[in-house]
Protein backbone atom coordinates (compact mmCIF):
# COMPACT_ATOMS: atom_id res chain seq x y z
CA UNK A 1 0.00 0.00 0.00
CA UNK A 2 0.88 3.49 -0.46
CA UNK A 3 2.32 5.71 1.87
CA UNK A 4 3.85 9.21 2.62
CA UNK A 5 6.79 8.92 5.11
CA UNK A 6 6.79 12.29 5.99
CA UNK A 7 5.89 12.89 9.76
CA UNK A 8 6.63 16.59 9.90
CA UNK A 9 3.79 17.90 7.45
CA UNK A 10 0.27 17.54 8.62
CA UNK A 11 -1.33 14.54 10.66
CA UNK A 12 -1.35 11.08 9.81
CA UNK A 13 -5.28 10.97 9.07
CA UNK A 14 -4.47 14.21 6.59
CA UNK A 15 -1.70 11.94 4.44
CA UNK A 16 -4.09 9.55 4.41
CA UNK A 17 -7.13 11.42 3.54
CA UNK A 18 -5.56 13.31 0.85
CA UNK A 19 -4.25 10.28 -1.15
CA UNK A 20 -7.67 8.73 -0.77
CA UNK A 21 -8.48 12.08 -2.13
CA UNK A 22 -6.32 11.70 -5.02
CA UNK A 23 -6.89 8.44 -6.03
CA UNK A 24 -3.32 6.67 -5.03
CA UNK A 25 -5.23 4.47 -2.39
CA UNK A 26 -8.21 3.15 -3.37
CA UNK A 27 -11.28 3.55 -1.12
CA UNK A 28 -11.30 0.20 -0.64
CA UNK A 29 -8.11 0.03 0.71
CA UNK A 30 -8.39 2.51 3.18
CA UNK A 31 -6.23 1.24 6.58
CA UNK A 32 -8.70 -0.14 9.34
CA UNK A 33 -8.12 2.76 11.70
CA UNK A 34 -8.94 5.54 9.10
CA UNK A 35 -13.28 5.30 9.21
CA UNK A 36 -12.69 5.24 13.06
CA UNK A 37 -10.32 8.59 12.94
CA UNK A 38 -12.94 10.08 11.11
CA UNK A 39 -15.68 9.46 13.69
CA UNK A 40 -13.93 9.94 16.84
CA UNK A 41 -11.29 12.61 15.94
CA UNK A 42 -8.47 13.42 18.65
CA UNK A 43 -8.77 17.06 20.69
CA UNK A 44 -5.73 18.27 19.10
CA UNK A 45 -4.30 17.21 15.98
CA UNK A 46 -1.34 15.65 15.97
CA UNK A 47 1.38 17.57 14.02
CA UNK A 48 4.88 17.95 14.54
CA UNK A 49 5.61 21.16 16.48
CA UNK A 50 9.10 21.82 16.16
CA UNK A 51 11.38 22.33 19.17
CA UNK A 52 12.65 26.38 19.80
CA UNK A 53 15.13 26.99 22.27
CA UNK A 54 13.80 30.36 23.47
CA UNK A 55 16.67 32.02 24.68
CA UNK A 56 14.98 34.67 26.86
CA UNK A 57 13.55 33.46 30.14
CA UNK A 58 9.58 32.94 29.85
CA UNK A 59 7.61 36.11 30.51
CA UNK A 60 4.50 34.43 31.85
CA UNK A 61 4.19 31.93 34.05
CA UNK A 62 1.51 29.24 32.22
CA UNK A 63 1.55 26.79 35.03
CA UNK A 64 -0.05 28.63 38.12
CA UNK A 65 1.34 26.96 41.50
CA UNK A 66 -0.85 25.82 44.06
CA UNK A 67 -1.11 27.44 47.23
CA UNK A 68 -3.79 26.68 49.72
CA UNK A 69 -5.21 29.36 52.64
CA UNK A 70 -3.76 26.72 55.23
CA UNK A 71 0.14 26.94 53.91
CA UNK A 72 0.65 29.79 56.38
CA UNK A 73 -0.23 27.11 59.32
CA UNK A 74 1.22 24.49 57.99
CA UNK A 75 4.41 26.24 57.32
CA UNK A 76 4.13 27.49 61.24
CA UNK A 77 3.47 23.86 62.49
CA UNK A 78 6.80 22.33 60.54
CA UNK A 79 9.03 25.70 61.74
CA UNK A 80 8.14 25.18 65.27
CA UNK A 81 7.28 21.77 65.71
CA UNK A 82 9.38 19.48 63.20
CA UNK A 83 7.02 16.59 61.38
CA UNK A 84 5.42 16.04 64.82
CA UNK A 85 5.26 12.92 66.79
CA UNK A 86 3.46 10.26 64.22
CA UNK A 87 5.45 9.48 60.60
CA UNK A 88 3.10 9.90 57.76
CA UNK A 89 1.55 6.77 56.86
CA UNK A 90 1.06 7.69 52.93
CA UNK A 91 -0.18 3.87 52.39
CA UNK A 92 -3.79 4.69 53.56
CA UNK A 93 -6.16 6.90 51.59
CA UNK A 94 -8.20 8.47 54.57
CA UNK A 95 -4.53 9.08 56.72
CA UNK A 96 -4.73 12.55 58.90
CA UNK A 97 -1.34 13.61 59.91
CA UNK A 98 -0.77 15.35 63.10
CA UNK A 99 0.08 18.63 61.02
CA UNK A 100 -3.72 18.20 59.00
CA UNK A 101 -5.42 17.63 62.87
CA UNK A 102 -3.24 21.01 63.96
CA UNK A 103 -4.94 22.52 60.52
CA UNK A 104 -8.57 21.66 61.14
CA UNK A 105 -8.39 22.62 64.70
CA UNK A 106 -6.93 26.30 63.80
CA UNK A 107 -9.39 26.69 61.19
CA UNK A 108 -12.17 25.53 63.51
CA UNK A 109 -10.99 28.23 66.08
CA UNK A 110 -10.23 31.12 63.61
CA UNK A 111 -14.03 30.65 62.61
CA UNK A 112 -15.54 30.40 66.23
CA UNK A 113 -13.24 33.25 67.82
CA UNK A 114 -11.79 36.34 67.19
CA UNK A 115 -8.24 36.37 68.21
CA UNK A 116 -5.40 37.12 67.00
CA UNK A 117 -2.79 34.43 64.50
CA UNK A 118 -0.30 33.84 67.35
CA UNK A 119 -2.61 33.20 70.12
CA UNK A 120 -5.01 30.88 68.18
CA UNK A 121 -1.33 29.03 67.40
CA UNK A 122 -0.96 29.21 71.29
CA UNK A 123 -4.41 28.02 71.68
CA UNK A 124 -4.60 24.94 69.05
CA UNK A 125 -1.30 23.58 70.68
CA UNK A 126 -3.20 23.73 74.21
CA UNK A 127 -6.10 21.58 72.58
CA UNK A 128 -4.15 19.21 70.82
CA UNK A 129 -2.24 18.08 74.10
CA UNK A 130 -5.20 17.91 75.87
CA UNK A 131 -6.87 15.33 73.34
CA UNK A 132 -3.56 13.39 74.05
CA UNK A 133 -1.12 15.05 70.91
CA UNK A 134 2.08 15.08 72.42
CA UNK A 135 3.76 18.49 70.59
CA UNK A 136 7.49 18.69 70.81
CA UNK A 137 9.43 22.18 69.76
CA UNK A 138 12.00 21.99 67.97
CA UNK A 139 15.56 22.79 68.53
CA UNK A 140 14.66 22.21 72.77
CA UNK A 141 17.25 19.63 74.23
CA UNK A 142 15.86 16.47 74.88
CA UNK A 143 16.94 16.23 77.89
CA UNK A 144 16.10 18.82 81.30
CA UNK A 145 19.16 20.90 82.11
CA UNK A 146 18.49 19.96 85.72
CA UNK A 147 19.40 16.51 86.11
CA UNK A 148 23.33 17.09 84.27
CA UNK A 149 25.38 15.52 86.41
CA UNK A 150 27.26 17.83 88.63
CA UNK A 151 30.71 16.04 87.91
CA UNK A 152 30.04 17.67 84.10
CA UNK A 153 30.32 21.02 85.44
CA UNK A 154 33.85 20.53 87.21
CA UNK A 155 36.85 21.97 84.84
CA UNK A 156 39.54 19.84 85.59
CA UNK A 157 42.02 22.46 83.75
CA UNK A 158 41.08 24.93 87.04
CA UNK A 159 41.53 22.11 89.40
CA UNK A 160 44.91 20.99 88.24
CA UNK A 161 45.86 24.73 87.83
CA UNK A 162 45.34 25.17 91.73
CA UNK A 163 47.05 21.77 92.96
CA UNK A 164 50.37 23.41 91.00
CA UNK A 165 50.14 26.69 93.23
CA UNK A 166 49.53 24.42 96.11
CA UNK A 167 52.13 22.47 95.25
CA UNK A 168 54.44 25.60 94.39
CA UNK A 169 53.71 27.13 98.29
CA UNK A 170 54.10 23.45 99.54
CA UNK A 171 57.72 23.14 98.08
CA UNK A 172 58.94 26.94 98.60
CA UNK B 1 32.32 -5.71 27.81
CA UNK B 2 31.50 -8.21 24.98
CA UNK B 3 29.46 -6.57 22.35
CA UNK B 4 26.64 -9.01 21.91
CA UNK B 5 25.43 -10.50 18.70
CA UNK B 6 21.64 -9.19 17.27
CA UNK B 7 19.64 -12.09 17.88
CA UNK B 8 17.14 -12.77 14.45
CA UNK B 9 13.43 -12.26 15.61
CA UNK B 10 12.54 -15.20 17.02
CA UNK B 11 8.80 -16.24 16.56
CA UNK B 12 7.93 -15.40 20.17
CA UNK B 13 4.40 -13.25 21.17
CA UNK B 14 6.92 -10.62 23.15
CA UNK B 15 8.87 -9.68 19.47
CA UNK B 16 6.95 -8.49 16.47
CA UNK B 17 5.18 -11.52 14.34
CA UNK B 18 3.36 -10.80 11.62
CA UNK B 19 0.36 -12.72 9.76
CA UNK B 20 1.36 -13.06 6.39
CA UNK B 21 -1.77 -11.59 4.58
CA UNK B 22 -1.00 -9.21 1.68
CA UNK B 23 -4.08 -6.75 1.56
CA UNK B 24 -3.90 -5.58 5.33
CA UNK B 25 -6.85 -3.26 5.00
CA UNK B 26 -8.92 -5.99 3.20
CA UNK B 27 -8.63 -8.09 6.54
CA UNK B 28 -11.43 -6.69 7.73
CA UNK B 29 -14.50 -8.06 5.40
CA UNK B 30 -12.20 -11.02 4.42
CA UNK B 31 -12.50 -11.99 8.16
CA UNK B 32 -16.24 -11.83 8.04
CA UNK B 33 -16.68 -13.61 4.81
CA UNK B 34 -14.74 -16.82 5.92
CA UNK B 35 -16.32 -16.68 9.20
CA UNK B 36 -19.53 -16.88 7.81
CA UNK B 37 -18.29 -19.64 5.31
CA UNK B 38 -16.87 -21.44 8.06
CA UNK B 39 -20.31 -21.50 9.57
CA UNK B 40 -21.99 -22.76 6.89
CA UNK B 41 -19.77 -25.77 6.50
CA UNK B 42 -19.96 -26.66 10.15
CA UNK B 43 -24.01 -26.92 9.43
CA UNK B 44 -23.44 -29.23 6.32
CA UNK B 45 -20.75 -31.30 8.42
CA UNK B 46 -23.45 -31.85 11.31
CA UNK B 47 -26.13 -33.29 8.56
CA UNK B 48 -23.61 -35.42 7.12
CA UNK B 49 -21.99 -36.94 10.20
CA UNK B 50 -25.60 -38.10 11.98
CA UNK B 51 -25.76 -41.71 10.28
CA UNK B 52 -23.31 -43.60 7.57
CA UNK B 53 -25.35 -42.68 4.42
CA UNK B 54 -25.53 -39.38 2.99
CA UNK B 55 -28.57 -37.55 3.74
CA UNK B 56 -29.79 -34.09 3.03
CA UNK B 57 -32.30 -32.57 5.72
CA UNK B 58 -34.42 -29.25 4.63
CA UNK B 59 -33.24 -28.29 8.19
CA UNK B 60 -29.57 -28.79 8.09
CA UNK B 61 -29.33 -27.38 4.37
CA UNK B 62 -29.12 -23.29 5.52
CA UNK B 63 -29.56 -20.75 2.58
CA UNK B 64 -26.41 -18.47 1.73
CA UNK B 65 -26.96 -14.97 4.19
CA UNK B 66 -28.66 -12.84 2.26
CA UNK B 67 -26.72 -9.15 1.15
CA UNK B 68 -23.27 -10.20 2.19
CA UNK B 69 -22.48 -6.54 1.98
CA UNK B 70 -25.10 -5.29 3.52
CA UNK B 71 -24.24 -7.11 6.58
CA UNK B 72 -20.52 -6.36 6.76
CA UNK B 73 -21.76 -2.49 6.49
CA UNK B 74 -24.60 -2.67 9.08
CA UNK B 75 -21.83 -4.50 11.33
CA UNK B 76 -19.30 -2.43 10.69
CA UNK B 77 -20.81 1.16 10.55
CA UNK B 78 -23.36 0.76 13.42
CA UNK B 79 -20.60 1.45 16.14
CA UNK B 80 -19.45 4.49 14.83
CA UNK B 81 -22.52 6.18 15.16
CA UNK B 82 -23.07 6.15 18.95
CA UNK B 83 -20.18 8.25 20.82
CA UNK B 84 -19.95 5.39 23.34
CA UNK B 85 -20.78 2.00 21.78
CA UNK B 86 -18.41 -0.04 24.17
CA UNK B 87 -19.29 2.07 27.10
CA UNK B 88 -15.27 2.62 28.22
CA UNK B 89 -16.44 5.60 30.04
CA UNK B 90 -17.82 3.20 32.39
CA UNK B 91 -14.42 1.67 33.17
CA UNK B 92 -12.96 4.06 35.39
CA UNK B 93 -13.49 7.15 36.84
CA UNK B 94 -12.01 10.29 38.26
CA UNK B 95 -11.39 8.60 41.51
CA UNK B 96 -9.88 5.33 40.52
CA UNK B 97 -7.12 8.07 38.49
CA UNK B 98 -6.86 9.85 41.82
CA UNK B 99 -6.05 6.65 43.96
CA UNK B 100 -3.74 5.50 41.45
CA UNK B 101 -1.81 8.72 41.25
CA UNK B 102 -1.54 9.20 38.32
CA UNK B 103 -1.90 13.04 38.41
CA UNK B 104 1.40 13.10 39.75
CA UNK B 105 4.10 14.22 37.45
CA UNK B 106 7.53 15.40 37.55
CA UNK B 107 9.10 18.10 39.21
CA UNK B 108 9.28 21.59 37.49
CA UNK B 109 12.86 21.58 35.95
CA UNK B 110 12.02 18.62 33.99
CA UNK B 111 8.57 19.74 32.46
CA UNK B 112 8.39 19.83 28.56
CA UNK B 113 6.66 22.78 26.81
CA UNK B 114 4.52 21.73 24.97
CA UNK B 115 2.62 19.67 28.47
CA UNK B 116 1.88 22.93 29.94
CA UNK B 117 -1.69 22.64 28.88
CA UNK B 118 -2.20 19.49 30.06
CA UNK B 119 -0.98 20.76 33.81
CA UNK B 120 -2.97 21.68 36.83
CA UNK B 121 -0.36 23.52 38.60
CA UNK B 122 2.51 22.91 40.53
CA UNK B 123 2.79 22.25 44.29
CA UNK B 124 6.34 22.57 45.29
CA UNK B 125 7.97 22.28 42.24
CA UNK B 126 6.25 19.24 41.54
CA UNK B 127 3.79 18.93 38.55
CA UNK B 128 0.20 18.21 38.81
CA UNK B 129 -1.56 16.58 35.70
CA UNK B 130 -5.04 17.97 35.38
CA UNK B 131 -7.05 14.70 35.55
CA UNK B 132 -10.22 16.30 34.11
CA UNK B 133 -8.26 16.69 30.95
CA UNK B 134 -6.85 13.22 31.63
CA UNK B 135 -10.28 11.62 31.76
CA UNK B 136 -11.55 12.96 28.50
CA UNK B 137 -8.14 11.93 26.75
CA UNK B 138 -8.44 8.33 28.21
CA UNK B 139 -12.00 7.97 27.28
CA UNK B 140 -11.04 8.82 23.78
CA UNK B 141 -7.73 6.47 23.39
CA UNK B 142 -9.83 3.80 24.93
CA UNK B 143 -12.87 4.38 22.38
CA UNK B 144 -10.63 4.70 19.84
CA UNK B 145 -8.47 1.26 20.38
CA UNK B 146 -11.72 -0.81 21.02
CA UNK B 147 -12.88 0.33 17.86
CA UNK B 148 -9.50 -0.76 15.95
CA UNK B 149 -9.83 -4.09 17.96
CA UNK B 150 -13.47 -4.22 16.78
CA UNK B 151 -12.48 -4.16 13.23
CA UNK B 152 -9.74 -6.65 13.90
CA UNK B 153 -6.63 -4.77 13.93
CA UNK B 154 -3.51 -5.30 15.59
CA UNK B 155 -2.42 -3.60 18.66
CA UNK B 156 1.09 -3.28 19.74
CA UNK B 157 2.14 -2.72 23.33
CA UNK B 158 5.64 -0.66 23.72
CA UNK B 159 6.97 -0.01 26.42
CA UNK B 160 10.69 0.68 26.82
CA UNK B 161 10.89 0.85 31.23
CA UNK B 162 11.97 -2.39 32.19
CA UNK B 163 10.25 -2.35 35.58
CA UNK B 164 7.01 -3.16 33.34
CA UNK B 165 8.47 -5.11 30.88
CA UNK B 166 6.80 -8.31 32.22
CA UNK B 167 3.31 -6.50 32.86
CA UNK B 168 2.71 -5.31 29.36
CA UNK B 169 3.88 -8.68 28.31
CA UNK B 170 1.67 -10.29 30.32
CA UNK B 171 -1.20 -7.78 29.36
CA UNK B 172 -1.01 -8.31 25.71
CA UNK B 173 -0.94 -12.06 25.64
CA UNK B 174 -4.06 -11.64 28.05
CA UNK B 175 -6.00 -9.64 24.83
CA UNK B 176 -4.11 -12.23 22.36
CA UNK B 177 -2.54 -8.89 21.13
CA UNK B 178 1.33 -7.68 20.82
CA UNK B 179 3.79 -6.50 22.92
CA UNK B 180 7.00 -4.82 21.85
CA UNK B 181 9.46 -4.13 25.35
CA UNK B 182 13.17 -5.11 24.29
CA UNK B 183 15.45 -2.59 22.51
CA UNK B 184 13.69 -1.49 18.74
CA UNK B 185 15.71 -2.01 16.29
CA UNK B 186 16.17 0.89 13.88
CA UNK B 187 14.09 -0.35 11.02
CA UNK B 188 11.31 -2.31 12.73
CA UNK B 189 8.24 -0.42 11.29
CA UNK B 190 10.40 1.67 8.47
CA UNK B 191 12.31 -1.53 6.58
CA UNK B 192 10.08 -4.39 7.66
CA UNK B 193 9.82 -6.15 4.52
CA UNK B 194 13.13 -6.61 4.08
CA UNK B 195 14.27 -7.67 7.90
CA UNK B 196 11.33 -9.75 7.87
CA UNK B 197 10.20 -10.75 4.51
CA UNK B 198 8.00 -9.68 2.06
CA UNK B 199 4.23 -9.24 2.66
CA UNK B 200 4.12 -8.38 6.21
CA UNK B 201 1.15 -7.09 8.01
CA UNK B 202 2.44 -4.04 10.26
CA UNK B 203 0.67 -2.87 13.25
CA UNK B 204 -2.90 -0.71 12.77
CA UNK B 205 -2.28 0.70 16.25
CA UNK B 206 0.96 1.10 18.42
CA UNK B 207 -0.14 2.08 22.32
CA UNK B 208 2.92 3.36 23.86
CA UNK B 209 2.82 2.93 27.79
CA UNK B 210 5.70 5.25 28.13
CA UNK B 211 6.47 7.45 25.00
CA UNK B 212 10.52 7.79 26.58
CA UNK B 213 13.52 5.32 26.11
CA UNK B 214 16.27 4.78 28.74
CA UNK B 215 17.89 7.45 28.31
CA UNK B 216 14.94 9.99 28.84
CA UNK B 217 14.03 10.66 24.88
CA UNK B 218 11.08 10.24 22.79
CA UNK B 219 10.77 6.74 21.82
CA UNK B 220 11.67 6.03 18.05
CA UNK B 221 8.67 4.34 17.64
CA UNK B 222 6.75 7.47 17.66
CA UNK B 223 8.46 9.22 14.99
CA UNK B 224 8.51 5.85 12.81
CA UNK B 225 4.41 5.47 13.65
CA UNK B 226 3.99 8.85 12.61
CA UNK B 227 6.26 8.14 9.22
CA UNK B 228 4.01 4.84 8.34
CA UNK B 229 0.84 5.98 9.03
CA UNK B 230 -0.04 3.99 12.28
CA UNK B 231 -2.01 5.66 15.00
CA UNK B 232 -0.61 5.78 17.85
CA UNK B 233 -2.25 6.28 21.39
CA UNK B 234 0.31 6.75 24.14
CA UNK B 235 0.28 7.91 28.17
CA UNK B 236 2.29 10.89 28.33
CA UNK B 237 3.98 12.33 31.70
CA UNK B 238 4.92 15.66 32.02
CA UNK B 239 8.81 15.35 30.49
CA UNK B 240 7.42 13.43 27.46
CA UNK B 241 7.09 15.13 24.18
CA UNK B 242 2.73 14.55 23.22
CA UNK B 243 2.95 16.57 19.62
CA UNK B 244 3.20 13.47 17.47
CA UNK B 245 1.04 10.68 19.31
CA UNK B 246 -2.72 10.62 17.86
CA UNK B 247 -4.29 9.99 21.06
CA UNK B 248 -2.36 11.23 24.29
CA UNK B 249 -3.23 10.50 27.32
CA UNK B 250 -1.34 13.04 30.12
CA UNK B 251 -0.79 10.84 33.17
CA UNK B 252 1.68 9.30 35.33
CA UNK B 253 3.94 6.55 33.48
CA UNK B 254 6.00 5.79 36.61
CA UNK B 255 4.31 4.42 39.43
CA UNK B 256 3.35 0.89 39.38
CA UNK B 257 0.15 1.40 40.95
CA UNK B 258 -0.73 3.91 37.93
CA UNK B 259 0.63 1.29 34.98
CA UNK B 260 -1.19 -1.24 36.10
CA UNK B 261 -4.30 0.76 36.01
CA UNK B 262 -3.48 1.37 32.51
CA UNK B 263 -2.76 -2.36 31.21
CA UNK B 264 -5.90 -3.16 33.01
CA UNK B 265 -8.07 -0.40 31.61
CA UNK B 266 -6.48 -1.72 27.75
CA UNK B 267 -6.83 -5.16 28.79
CA UNK B 268 -10.63 -4.88 29.08
CA UNK B 269 -11.32 -2.35 26.29
CA UNK B 270 -9.66 -4.71 24.00
CA UNK B 271 -11.33 -8.07 25.54
CA UNK B 272 -14.54 -6.08 25.39
CA UNK B 273 -14.23 -4.79 22.06
CA UNK B 274 -13.32 -8.35 20.55
CA UNK B 275 -16.23 -10.19 22.45
CA UNK B 276 -18.82 -7.32 21.04
CA UNK B 277 -17.54 -8.24 17.76
CA UNK B 278 -18.51 -11.54 17.95
CA UNK B 279 -21.79 -10.70 18.98
CA UNK B 280 -22.76 -8.66 16.65
CA UNK B 281 -21.64 -11.18 13.72
CA UNK B 282 -24.23 -13.78 15.48
CA UNK B 283 -26.76 -10.58 15.43
CA UNK B 284 -26.27 -10.45 12.12
CA UNK B 285 -24.54 -13.07 10.10
CA UNK B 286 -27.41 -15.73 10.89
CA UNK B 287 -30.35 -15.60 9.03
CA UNK B 288 -31.39 -19.16 10.86
CA UNK B 289 -34.21 -18.26 13.78
CA UNK B 290 -31.49 -19.36 15.95
CA UNK B 291 -32.08 -16.72 19.07
CA UNK B 292 -29.40 -14.12 19.06
CA UNK B 293 -28.01 -13.34 22.58
CA UNK B 294 -27.72 -10.31 23.21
Amino acid sequence: MAGSRLEKFGTVFSRIRDLVRSGVIKPSERPVWYDVYEAFPPKREPLYVKPHFRLSSRKQESVPEIFYREDDVRAKFYELYGTGPRPLDLSKANFVSTCQRFVEKFSELKSSSDLDDSALFEETGKILLSEGVILRRRGAPPVAPESRDQVLDLKLTDMLAEQQMVDSTQTR
Amino acid sequence: MQRRRRRRPTRRRSLLTFRGIRQASMAAPTLTKGLLGLRQLRAFAVGYSCSGHQYATAASVQTPPPQTADVTDKVMTLPLEKPDFFRVSELFSLKDLFDARVHLGHKKGCRHRLMEPYLYGCRLDQDIIDLDQTVEHLQQALNFTAHVAYRGGIILFVSRRRQFVHLVESTAKDCGEYAHTRYWQGGLLTNAPIQYGPGVRLPDLIVFLSTLNNVFQQHIGIRDAAKMNIPTVGVVDSNCNPCLVTYPVPGNDDTPVAMELYCRLFRMTITRAKDKRKHMELLHGLSAPSTPSS
